[in-house]
């Protein structure tokens, strides 16, 4: 669908951002006082959106695994906090101090993904996993071990919180901001650079692409506004504490990358909107013993949407039936011409068959059907 | 000198589990050219299942049993998990994995609860060593890993089935040519570095008799770590590597000023490998071929 | 066009969801029952201490219900699981706050105690902690603590050993990235003799298991205190059973109490000599204690049973019995009184001398002018050397 020369489908997302954003705000200027629960939800939904696109970044467009993306956010939300609580004594609690605290969060975090990228990147293979996974573990210890005057040590870092009735708002101001900045990286000509990458390496450098630049430049900007969203987070809590950014805090936002569909940044926005939601819902249902089920389910939907997306053996099954062909039952359009618009740019560009063009080696499809024990 | 000794010997033993896991680790990656996330909580699967049989009093019953529902398990995670996934990307592979390892851990809490639980294997006490105590249980976990360590080298290097083993590791579509059975060869490296990891349970509750769901978490990511360093895909690598870490740790907790930043220490040294020497100490510089 | 129409349609509606919250309002003015809310682990590693808080908080506020409540009035129990993590806090605050929150036992550990503190003073709601022993937990005059705080048995520890071991050399063995291990560990040292010579060894959350090492650290010491919770300390005390010499005394805090039930650790199988600080003894032969554990064993099981527990059922009473003061010096507390009003009643109460009497954890317990209890420490032998 076009409006002049604008595809509305580039600004589908900012439009229903942009519209809950306006009429949200407009209530809270009129005055009506919103529950603290909605508020802090909506806090920490405009937090994991923001993590969800910028993990997006590395895991669905650069073709790399990140472990250790709640680490950037750690360093951002300590040196954010850090620098929030010595700028708001002489600036005061404003949009002043946020906003430099914000710049130094990003930056540190940015600084960080550099650190980690040079010497994983330029490598091929899982190590990047490996390594932001190693990072992460050391971002938490070395934090949980500071004094308490520098970042509070074990006791956490205590942060200015910022007035809960607006602080929604600049967090979704800054979700617009993530979606106009990664949007943009990935149709722009980096962009593009970076999805050849991911789909051939080999053939990606053969035509003259810096492979390691644009790795580290991708992987630089995902970090830096995981750090953002450290920032933020800094600024929705009083403590910051190294402990929340474990392990377990990057798998959750890696499940919300797999569900939202990997590539699909709208995907991405969902998925964070939708689980974050539920992490605050299903506690409350889910009570005592059986609060283990909800671990349980992010690891059973890792599996099975990686499975079922992934498959070689599904393939035929996939065709048949995803929520595309789906949707376009209900629309009666051709399914044809929907894959032929070549400005969804949310859709994640099907493997190039670079490797067929390229690729001399057999595959065991060449051989027929792969059938267990390989050869009969 | 009694307490470099002594900070040697812990070393050593601590290298010795992280060298058996990090065998189990390699052989895998070699092999099936994925990076097993779940094979530190087979290890944990271990233990709770030396823990439960342990109910008998029977140590080598346990062991026995361990091993047996270890290598089931890996051979299971196998076919359901990553064998339909062969042939996609790597990174949905990787990803699977975490997501089995996830499973483990949370199938492990809802079962046996959070709290760790204590089980003694058996205890062999302790013996005066040039003026320091060691533990038997140290000095065991040491033989038994150099002696695995050699006979899967030896194994690897001159049995049928180990040499095809290093065949699908070079060349999966020209092996399967070469009439090896690709799936069987795969399943087999998973029950290998399964039972080790059944065993490596074993050792780490002779050393710290408790079993919780996060037990096989961070030794995992330790003999990863160490794999890494020691050059992955390499036996002999896995084996120093292991060590290595193992040695780094003791020492690092024996240095009070230092000793909160161990996890810190160890993880750096990894990356500094990576910066300087990518292949890790031992491994292969491998040629990428289009 | 029709596109942008749906996405109209769509935002309006989820804007329509929030139009049913109104302006600032009253969440206790529908309360039928006086509501105390709790934040604390129920699940997670920490999960133990919670259900502890929880169980014996809901059997103080049963009993106290089956005599009449104050006035006629009863209490009700609101918990909220934090799986002992500061963020939630927030989310979990406000849900008890629109539950109809009017009192608070704050919540059950330190970590998310710190976050609950900077809450509650911006709606000022009173509380009064069971079991979060951070130094400034009760930083803020609404917060108050009901076990010792961490600073000071780290001092009281410190005296000890100052009074029985005056130029001697002690073993120190604390987790380092813990605040209560570290709270404690730090006044230690701050107030230790100059005369007394440490060793020190410490451990932290990546490795609770391995302590081969630190044992042999502390091979020359025949004191070793301990400031850490009993899992960990069960499992050094089983490591080191035939490596530290027998004549070794183990020194710990409250975290010690519940060790000789650990599962799957037998006490009397190591020969080394247990002593513990604390407020309360799980085997407690007489007096309130003796009473509340046989009560909340036949209710709920010998599991959960700890000084957490302990703390909380005072808490209750403590609570109730600083309201029934101020109804009995003449201050009217109904039952949709709000947070806010019952935080300063509260507040003049534990400021004025309000001294809790035969309870669980103590006798004659009262609050200094910042929140922290005084009541006496007592020394345990949990087992004697064999």
């Amino acid at each position: 669908m076009k409006l002049g020369k604008i595809k509305i489908n580039h600004y589908i997302n900012y439009l229903v951002i942009g519209l809950l954003l306006i009429v949200l705000s407009s209530m809270t200027v009129a005055g009506v006082r919103f529950d603290n629960s909605l508020l802090f939800l909506l806090e920490k939904v405009a937090i994991g959106i923001i993590l969800a696109v910028s993990l997006s970044l590395v895991v669905g467009f650069l073709g790399e695994l990140s472990l250790g993306h709640a680490g950037f956010m750690c360093v951002g939300a300590y040196l954010g906090g850090k620098v929030a609580a010595l700028l708001v004594p002489a600036l005061g609690n404003g949009v002043l101090a946020f906003v430099i605290s914000l710049l130094a969060g990003c930056a540190a975090a940015a600084v960080c993904g550099i650190i980690v990228g040079i010497p994983a990147l330029r490598l091929r293979g899982d190590y990047l996993a490996i390594v932001t996974l190693a990072f992460g573990e050391i971002v938490k210890s070395l934090f949980r071990n500071t004094s308490y005057e520098s970042f509070g040590g074990t006791l956490g870092l205590d942060t200015p919180r910022f007035d809960k009735k607006y602080l929604f708002i600049i967090a979704f101001l800054l979700v617009l901001l993530t979606l106009m900045v990664v949007q943009n990286y990935i149709r722009s000509k980096h962009g593009r650079a970076v999805t050849a990458i991911r789909d051939n390496e080999i053939a990606a450098r053969a035509t003259g692409i810096n492979v390691t630049k644009y790795k580290l430049m991708t992987f630089t900007l995902s970090a830096a506004l995981a750090g953002m969203a450290g920032v933020l987070y800094s600024y929705s809590n009083y403590t910051v504490q190294s402990t929340q950014f474990g392990y377990n805090y990057s798998i959750e936002m890696l499940v919300m990358v797999v569900l939202g569909g990997m590539g699909s940044i709208n995907g991405s926005i969902i998925a964070a909107a939708l689980i974050t939601w539920l992490n605050t819902w299903l506690p409350t249902k889910l009570t005592g013993d059986l609060a283990v089920l909800q671990n349980l389910l992010y690891a059973l939907v890792l599996i099975v949407i990686v499975i079922y997306n992934n498959a070689p053996k599904l393939k035929g099954f996939r065709d048949k039936y995803n929520l595309g062909v789906l949707l376009n039952k209900f629309k009666k359009h051709d399914a044809s011409k929907i894959n032929d618009d070549k400005a969804k740019w949310d859709v994640v560009p099907t493997k190039i068959s670079m490797d067929e063009v390229l690729s001399v080696d057999f595959t065991p499809q060449d051989l027929g059907p792969d059938k267990e024990g390989g050869r009969k | 000198m009694e307490v470099i000794l002594s900070t040697l010997i812990n070393g050593l033993s601590l290298g010795g589990i992280y060298a058996m896991i990090a065998l189990g680790y390699t052989m895998v990656y070699g092999i099936a050219k994925m990076l097993n996330f779940a094979h530190g909580d087979i290890i944990m699967v271990g233990g709770y299942v030396i823990f439960v049989v342990m109910a008998t009093g029977n140590p080598l019953l346990a062991v026995a049993v361990a091993v047996i529902a270890c290598v089931i398990l890996g051979i299971t995670i196998e076919r359901v998990a990553y064998r339909p996934l062969r042939g996609a990307s790597p990174l949905a592979v990787l990803i699977t994995a975490i997501g089995v390892s996830y499973l483990l851990q949370s199938l492990a809490q809802i079962i046996f609860g959070s709290a760790p639980k204590m089980v003694t294997v058996y205890e062999f006490g302790s013996v005066q060593f040039l003026g320091a105590t060691v533990q038997v249980a140290s000095l065991v976990t040491m033989a038994v890993t150099v002696v695995v360590m050699a006979v899967l080298t030896l194994f690897v290097k001159y049995t049928r089935l180990g040499r095809a083993m290093i065949a699908v590791s070079e060349d999966r579509d020209a092996a399967q040519l070469m009439g090896i059975n690709v799936n069987a060869i795969i399943t087999i490296t998973f029950a290998i570095g399964s039972s080790l990891a059944a065993l490596a349970g074993l050792f780490y509750l002779m050393k710290a008799p408790n079993v919780s769901f996060t037990m096989g978490a961070m030794p995992g990511i330790k003999a990863f770590t160490a794999a890494v360093i020691g050059g992955i895909g390499s036996i002999p690598g896995a084996m120093l590597g292991g060590i290595l870490l193992g040695v780094v740790e003791s020492i690092s907790y024996k240095i009070t000023a230092i000793a909160p930043y161990t996890d810190a220490i160890e993880f750096s040294i990894l990356i500094i490998i990576l910066l300087v020497r990518p292949t890790g100490f031992l491994g292969k510089k491998r040629r990428e071929k289009v | 066009m029709k596109k942008i129409l749906a996405i109209l349609m769509a935002a309006l509606m989820i804007a329509a969801m929030f139009t049913g919250c109104g302006s600032e309002k009253s969440y206790t003015a529908n309360n039928t029952e006086y509501v105390i809310g709790v934040s604390g682990p129920l699940t997670g590693a920490a999960a133990i201490y919670g259900k502890a808080v929880q169980n014996a908080a809901q059997l103080a506020v049963d009993e106290i219900n089956a005599a009449g409540g104050l006035n006629g009035i009863m209490f009700k129990l609101e918990m909220m699981d934090d799986q002992h993590k500061a963020d939630k806090v927030s989310g979990n605050y406000s849900a008890l706050l629109e539950k109809g929150m009017q009192l608070s036992l704050g919540t059950v550990t330190t970590d998310p105690g710190k976050e609950f503190k900077n809450l509650s003073v911006e709606d000022n709601v009173f509380f009064l902690t069971p079991s979060a022993s951070g130094d400034e937990i009760p930083a803020n005059d609404n917060g108050y603590q009901m076990c010792f705080a961490d600073g000071n048995q780290g001092k009281v520890a410190a005296q000890f050993v100052n009074e029985n071991y005056a130029g001697q050399t002690i073993g120190l063995f604390y987790k380092s990235d813990d605040n209560y291990s570290k709270g404690i560990y730090d006044q230690f040292k701050a107030n230790l003799d100059k005369s007394v010579t440490t060793v020190e060894t410490s451990f932290n959350e990546a490795n609770t298991t391995d302590f081969a090492t630190q044992i042999d650290t502390l091979k020359s010491c025949t004191f070793i205190f301990m400031p850490i919770y009993y899992t960990p300390a069960s499992i050094f005390m089983t490591q080191a059973k035939d490596l530290l010499a027998k004549e070794t005394v183990y020194y710990g805090c409250d975290g010690f109490d519940g060790i000789d039930s650990a599962d799957g650790f037998d006490i009397n199988s190591i020969p080394q000599k247990v002593t513990m600080l604390s407020h309360f003894n799980s085997k407690a032969t007489e007096g309130a204690a003796k009473t509340f554990i046989d009560k909340y064993v036949a209710k709920y099981g010998k599991d959960t049973l700890n000084q957490f527990g302990a703390s909380a059922y005072d808490c209750v009473y403590a609570l109730y019995g600083a309201m029934k003061k101020a109804i009995d010096g003449g201050k009217k507390i109904p039952v949709t009184i709000t947070a806010s009003e019952l935080c300063e009643i509260l507040k003049s109460e534990f400021q004025g001398g309000y001294t809790v009497t035969g309870a669980v954890t103590g006798d004659n317990i009262t609050w200094d002018a910042k929140g922290y209890v005084n009541k006496s420490a007592i020394q345990y032998v949990i087992k004697e050397a064999s």
